[in-house]
């Protein structure tokens, strides 16, 4: 986990990104099942050869919009379309895309061979087309050799190989995956990650996952949409929804972050208990509640005197780093600071003891209070 | 909703969806014609006199003044509450000696307990007249009571409605929760208390989902009280009797309504109950196994084998009985009943009539029951006409055969019916037939379906490949096992069923199981159990032709479930 974040800190650039005519667009797309809305006008465009996720908390609407997308839900309303065409009301049948679900939906009584060429049979092609396709999908997904097992035979990230080549056999403009890593154990699932991110970056297919597992649309997406209640509540690079959350929904789903409650000062200020803070700048209102949202991370910790001052009241040996909680002086309220393993020393942290905090103004953002809530 | 349908009906239809609906549309009209409208036009028949004018409740008021019919309510329950107090209880036992000890032969037993399902439930009707009959070699058993009546006719459901209560109980008390008898002994339970507060309330749904599912068979049961009644008359043989004997077809509808009604109420029970059950045991519950208890053990098989013995008695006795030349004089072996001299036609054919309808009813039944079941079970859309077609479905169950085969005569012999040229035809004995037993397939295939891949439509789908090929080649072999249930059960019941069929055959479609009645009607008492032998031999071959091939396809076609 934190690996993955300093690396992102690190390469603070978003994915190069040419601008042309979308692959897929959505247009106010809504989705209602009885009174509830599953997907309330949601517009979105997907590039040529993009990988994307939908990332957001179970029921958020992430897994229907990949449905709505792939035609085995129907919109109650809003257009669909991929390449030019409206696809909005054609049958799954017609529409251009390979999918590839959770349980992966393996047809158990073929072999793995006949699974991948299930959808190359229907269109009428000659038997050596056939199996000359086939040991290309296998090599690709490094499975030569496996063409008579049956999937029952398999392990759980070889049937989601397999799964992906029956899906990407036909040749489709779009693939679609839904959380097609959260049936596996956590070791595979991360080699299975970048096998998929460079199966993908290779063939040059867009791509549209749906994962709940925001490391996942971090270390794979070249853009993330973060979902919640059937909204979209923002749309950027890894990198993007990292540090500039859109809202504090964003901020508190994506890593860990504090939320202190303060004050909304100056378009740059705000007031946390009655010591003066910085911040980026905000559109609040003098005067108003808010949320200071930081990153643990980007909380720094002296011994030296400061403005802000807290007690140490927990200490967790995380490895790379410490996670320290403490409780302000100035306000009832905890903040957790992350402290790199090799400046800990200088610390010398001990619970019971008084430190002095820092927050810097350009990690700092203001949220409107109680804004936060998932 | 409406926003829904509105959607559905702009979307572009395309030939795939066409055909789907199509599908539907005829699977609603087959039960709607082979079931609905029967009964309404028997509804219909019991508002109206001989003349065929509406005359409301009249006759229903001249039912309840005529003693010797109201009596036959009385004994219908009677016989009907007796046959279940006995099998429920035997099959208890039975059942608990099967899954809760570790009484030797456990294999054998469940194989000779099946066997009465194999038969006509006019064969231990027939072999109850030999045993204990005027003529029975334990005629003194009785101790002067006669067989005639209705100690005879709980002694023949007793003994064919067995196995349906033995499987339902086996399946109850072997959901068990090994944790919950752990507890029990640690907080030092005795025995009998953990009987009453864990195993008991364990199998309460099982339990009074047996009671009800026994009483109807019992209440609705033709064969048996035809056979063995004597004079001693039930809702079942009245129904036969207005209608066969006095051709009173408006008072047979009467009778037919309110024989209607005790398996319309179980059957609603039943549902009430199987909604409640779901999820009673979690999923980590652990089986429990029986420990040897050497006393228990060998108590339980003496009881079970007692009722094997029962069984194999029954069976043997008509086998036996239709092998002696003249039953008590002259008991040297012959083959000269299975010659069927009884029967103008000779038996034969109807016994080959009867195989033809089995047959006909397993094959085409299956694929339609089973494709209908997989419409409404992995179909989108058309929500209305797929829960139509399942309430429709659940139906059958409710309806007694004597009532399915009444109605059939009111619907298809009426004249201006389209349908008409059917009557008298071995389609409409199928047809008949199909539906009769249709709901436990339909249950079946919808168990099936439920365990498959929610999702083996959608791929499909996405790989362009029409629905139809995804039926054939995934779907419908990887439910291969269940396919073969249920047609096997077709089989059996359409070569042993009597009640509904009775009223719907002609010289042409005579059926074995209607010969056995005709052939005991006119005194060939021999030769009756030489059919019903004929039948219960040709179902057992059949079911050990399904065993073998079920077996084979599990080891070698269908290789791909050992992997």
């Amino acid at each position: 986990m934190h690996t993955t974040m300093t690396s992102l800190l690190a390469a603070d650039s978003p994915a190069v990104m040419t601008p042309t005519t979308p692959h897929l667009r959505i247009e106010a797309v809504t989705k209602c099942f009885g009174t509830f809305t599953a997907l309330d006008n949601i517009s979105l465009a997907i590039n040529e050869g993009e990988f994307v996720c939908f990332l957001g908390p179970s029921g958020c609407g992430k897994t229907t919009l990949l449905r709505t997308i792939a035609g085995l839900t129907q919109q109650t309303s809003g257009t669909l379309i991929q390449r030019d065409k409206d696809i909005s009301r054609l049958p799954t049948q017609a529409r251009d895309f390979g999918i590839v679900f959770q349980s992966y939906a393996l047809f158990p009584n073929l072999t793995v061979f006949n699974n991948i060429a299930y959808g190359l049979r229907n269109r009428r092609d000659d038997r050596a087309r056939i199996d000359k396709r086939v040991a290309e999908l296998l090599a690709l997904v490094n499975l030569t050799g496996s063409e008579d097992k049956y999937p029952a035979a398999l392990s759980g990230g070889q049937q989601q190989r397999v799964a992906l080549a029956r899906a990407l056999a036909t040749e489709p403009g779009l693939l679609l995956l839904d959380e097609p890593l959260s049936a596996l154990d956590a070791r595979v699932r991360g080699h299975l990650r970048s096998q998929i991110k460079a199966l993908q970056a290779r063939l040059g297919v867009t791509t549209i996952m749906v994962t709940h597992d925001q490391e996942e649309a971090l270390t794979m997406a070249d853009r993330i949409v973060v979902m919640n209640h059937g909204v979209i509540e923002q749309v950027g690079t890894p990198a993007q929804i990292y540090h500039q959350p859109a809202s504090a929904f964003v901020a508190s789903f994506i890593g860990s972050m504090n939320f202190l409650e303060v004050t909304a000062q100056g378009n740059n200020r705000a007031l946390l208990g009655t010591t003066p803070c910085a911040c980026l700048p905000h559109t609040l209102k003098l005067g108003q509640a808010a949320q200071l949202a930081i990153r643990p991370e980007a909380v720094a910790l002296s011994r030296e005197a400061g403005a802000l001052k807290g007690e140490v009241v927990g200490i967790e040996f995380l490895g790379p780093f410490q996670r320290v909680t403490l409780r302000l002086t100035e306000a009832d309220q905890t903040i957790i600071a992350d402290v790199p393993s090799r400046d800990s020393s200088d610390l010398d942290l001990f619970v019971g003891q008084m430190l002095s905090i820092h927050l810097p103004a350009e990690a700092a953002r203001l949220y409107p209070a109680g804004s936060s809530q998932q | 909703m409406m926003a829904k349908t509105f959607t559905m009906s702009a979307t572009k239809p395309s030939l795939e969806s066409l055909i789907r609906l199509l599908a539907l549309l005829a699977g609603v009209a087959l039960l709607v014609v082979g079931l609905l409208f029967p009964l309404v036009a028997m509804l219909v028949k019991s508002l109206q006199d001989r003349a065929g004018d509406f005359i409301g409740l009249a006759n229903f008021v001249q039912y309840f003044q005529t003693p010797a019919l109201v009596n036959s309510i009385v004994n219908s329950l009677r016989v009907a509450l007796m046959t279940t107090v006995v099998v429920v209880g035997l099959a208890f036992v039975c059942a608990y000696g099967i899954t809760r000890t570790c009484m030797p032969g456990k294999r054998l037993f469940r194989m000779l307990a099946i066997l009465p399902i194999l038969a006509p439930s006019l064969l231990p009707a027939i072999s109850l007249v030999y045993l204990f009959g005027n003529q029975g070699f334990l005629r003194d058993v009785l101790a002067g009571h006669s067989i005639y009546g209705p100690i005879g006719i709980v002694m023949g459901m007793s003994f064919w409605i067995f196995p349906h209560a033995l499987m339902l109980l086996t399946t109850a008390l072997t959901n068990s929760d090994a944790r919950l008898y752990e507890a029990a002994e640690a907080l030092g339970t005795p025995k009998w208390r953990t009987f009453l507060t864990i195993t008991l309330p364990g199998v309460r749904y099982g339990l009074i989902s047996c009671l009800f599912v026994v009483f109807t068979l019992a209440i609705t049961d033709f064969g048996v009280p035809k056979i063995i009644g004597g004079q001693f008359s039930v809702l079942a043989t009245d129904v036969y009797r207005q209608v066969v004997g006095q051709q009173n077809f408006q008072m047979g509808a009467v009778v037919s309504v309110i024989l209607l009604l005790p398996a319309v109420l179980s059957f609603i029970v039943d549902r009430w109950i199987q909604r409640r059950q779901v999820a009673q045991l979690s999923a980590r519950a652990v089986p429990w196994q029986p420990t040897p208890s050497p006393l228990r053990d060998w108590v339980f098989t003496l009881l079970c084998y007692a009722v094997a013995g029962a069984i194999v008695l029954v069976i043997g006795t008509a086998m036996y009985a239709s092998l002696v030349q003249f039953w008590p004089y002259n008991l040297s072996i012959t083959f000269v009943h299975y010659t069927f001299q009884g029967m103008a036609d000779g038996g034969w054919g109807a016994w080959f009539n009867s195989l033809k309808l089995a047959f006909s009813v397993a094959v085409v039944g299956t694929l339609v029951i089973f494709f209908n079941a997989w419409l409404i079970e992995k179909s989108e859309g058309y929500r209305p006409l797929r829960q139509g077609l399942h309430f429709m479905a659940m139906l059958p169950m409710a309806v007694p055969g004597m009532v399915l085969g009444l109605a059939y005569i009111f619907f298809f012999n009426q004249a201006g019916n389209p349908f008409n040229w059917l009557y008298g035809t071995l389609m409409i004995l199928v047809l008949n037939t199909l539906i009769h037993f249709y709901t436990v397939c339909h249950l079946t295939s919808v168990t099936a379906l439920k365990q498959l891949d929610p999702e083996f439509e959608a791929v499909g789908a996405s790989l362009k490949v029409p629905f139809w090929t995804t039926f054939c080649r995934v779907t419908l072999p990887v439910s291969l096992p269940a396919v073969l249930d249920i047609s096997v059960y077709l089989f059996v019941n359409a070569m042993t069923t009597v009640s509904a069929v009775v009223f719907l055959y002609n010289s042409d479609t005579r059926l074995a199981s209607v010969a056995v009645l005709h052939l005991d009607e006119a005194g060939y008492f021999a030769s009756a159990a030489a059919m019903a032998v004929l039948i219960f031999l040709t179902s057992l071959v059949v079911k050990l032709l399904h065993t073998a091939l079920t077996h084979v396809l599990l080891n070698n076609a269908q290789r791909w479930r050992m992997a």
